[in-house]
C-alpha cells in the first residue's frame, strides 16, 4: 500500500468526491507515483468485489414478517386513536351531564300571575272575614271583571 | 400483499404525505417498496438475518412515528436509510459488544489469512463478505452505503451524521483493512 503522502485522498479520488482542483493535482501525482498509482488499480479491484458481492438475498418471509408487524403496528396505533375519541367523548359526555344536572337543580323565578287573579286571590284571602254584602259585592265585582276578559 | 392499486407510479414522497394525511395504506406500501432492500442492508451490517428483521421493523415503527418530522430535504430512501443505521447502532449498543466480538472471531477463523481461498467465485464471495464482517462497525457502515448502496458523500452525511471529513477517512481506513484483508485477490 502506498505510504505516499497523497494516497489518503485516492480514495475519496477514486469515488469521484474530490474538486475539480484536488482532481487535476491527485492524475498529474498518479503519473508520476508508482505506489499510489498501483493503489489505485487495487481500490478499483476492491470495489469491484465488494460491489459484485452485492447485499445479501434475504427470503421473501422475511419479507413478509416485517409487512405483518407494520400492519400490526398500523391496527394498534389506529386501537390508541380510537380510545382517545372515546376519552374525549366521554369527557365533553360528563361535563355536558353536570351542566345539564345542575340547570335542573337550580330554582325556577316564580311566575307571574296576571294581575286580575292577583286581584282575586287577594280578595279571595280577606273573604273569610269579610260581611256577607261585602262579599256578594266582591262576588259581582269579580264577576263584571272575568266578563269583561272574555 | 399487493401494493394499492392507487399508489403506483407514486413517488416515494407523496407516500409519505399521505401517510401523514392518515392514508395507512400509502404507508403499507412504502414498506413494501423499501422493507427488502433495508433488510438486506441490516443483514450487510449486522451479519445476522434475526436482528436484520428485528431492526427494519424498529426502522419502519421510527419511520411511523417520524412522518411528521420528515422535511423532504433528503430523498425518503435516504431518511429511511438513516434512520436504518440508527436503529442498527442502538441494536449494536444493546446486543453488547461482545456478540460483535463473536461475530468477528467466528468470521476470522472461517478466513485464511491473506491467502487466496481455494479457486472459485463462491469462495472469494465468501472472503469477502467475511472481510467486511472483520470490520468496526463504523467501518462497515461506511462500505455497505457506498459500496452497496451506492451513496454519495454528502448523503452519507446526512445518513451518519458525521461530517464529510470523517466519512471520507472512515472510507479509507476501512479499504485499507479490506485490501489487507483481501491482498491475494487483489493486483
Amino acid at each position: 500500500m502506498s505510504e505516499c503522502e497523497y494516497a489518503r485522498r485516492l480514495s475519496a479520488y477514486h469515488d469521484g468526491e474530490v474538486s475539480d482542483a484536488d482532481r487535476a493535482s491527485l492524475e498529474a501525482h498518479v503519473r508520476q507515483c508508482p505506489a499510489c498509482a498501483a493503489e489505485l488499480r487495487r481500490l478499483a479491484a476492491l470495489s469491484h468485489m465488494v460491489s459484485r458481492l452485492g447485499l445479501p438475498k434475504m427470503p421473501a418471509q422475511s419479507v413478509e414478517r416485517v409487512r405483518r408487524a407494520t400492519d400490526a403496528m398500523l391496527m394498534a396505533d389506529l386501537g390508541r386513536m380510537a380510545k382517545r375519541f372515546l376519552a374525549a367523548a366521554a369527557a365533553v359526555l360528563l361535563v355536558c351531564s353536570v351542566w345539564l344536572w345542575r340547570s335542573e337543580a337550580a330554582p325556577r323565578p316564580a311566575e307571574r300571575m296576571p294581575l286580575w287573579e292577583t286581584a282575586v286571590a287577594t280578595q279571595q284571602a280577606t273573604l273569610a272575614t269579610g260581611s256577607e254584602e261585602q262579599l256578594a259585592q266582591w262576588i259581582a265585582l269579580d264577576l263584571e271583571r272575568k266578563n269583561g276578559h272574555d | 400483499m399487493p401494493a394499492d392499486s392507487a399508489h403506483l407510479g407514486l413517488a416515494d414522497a407523496e407516500l409519505v404525505r399521505r401517510a401523514r394525511q392518515g392514508d395507512a395504506s400509502a404507508f403499507k406500501d412504502l414498506v413494501g417498496r423499501h422493507a427488502a432492500r433495508l433488510l438486506a442492508m441490516a443483514a450487510a451490517l449486522l451479519g445476522d438475518a434475526a436482528d436484520a428483521e428485528d431492526v427494519v421493523q424498529e426502522t419502519f415503527a421510527g419511520a411511523f412515528r417520524g412522518l411528521r418530522g420528515f422535511e423532504g430535504r433528503s430523498s425518503v430512501k435516504t431518511w429511511l436509510t438513516s434512520i436504518l443505521m440508527r436503529q442498527t447502532a442502538m441494536h449494536r449498543r444493546g446486543s453488547g459488544r461482545r456478540a460483535a466480538r463473536l461475530l468477528r472471531a467466528e468470521a476470522a477463523s472461517e478466513t485464511t489469512t491473506g491467502a487466496a481461498s481455494a479457486t472459485g467465485a463462491a469462495d472469494a464471495r465468501m472472503d469477502v463478505a467475511a472481510a467486511i464482517q472483520l470490520l468496526s462497525p463504523e467501518h462497515r457502515d461506511v462500505v455497505a452505503l457506498r459500496e452497496f448502496e451506492g451513496l454519495s458523500y454528502d448523503e452519507m452525511t446526512q445518513v451518519l451524521g458525521i461530517p464529510r471529513g470523517t466519512v471520507e477517512s472512515r472510507l479509507f481506513r476501512a479499504r485499507r483493512q479490506l485490501q489487507e484483508h483481501l491482498k491475494a485477490y487483489l493486483p
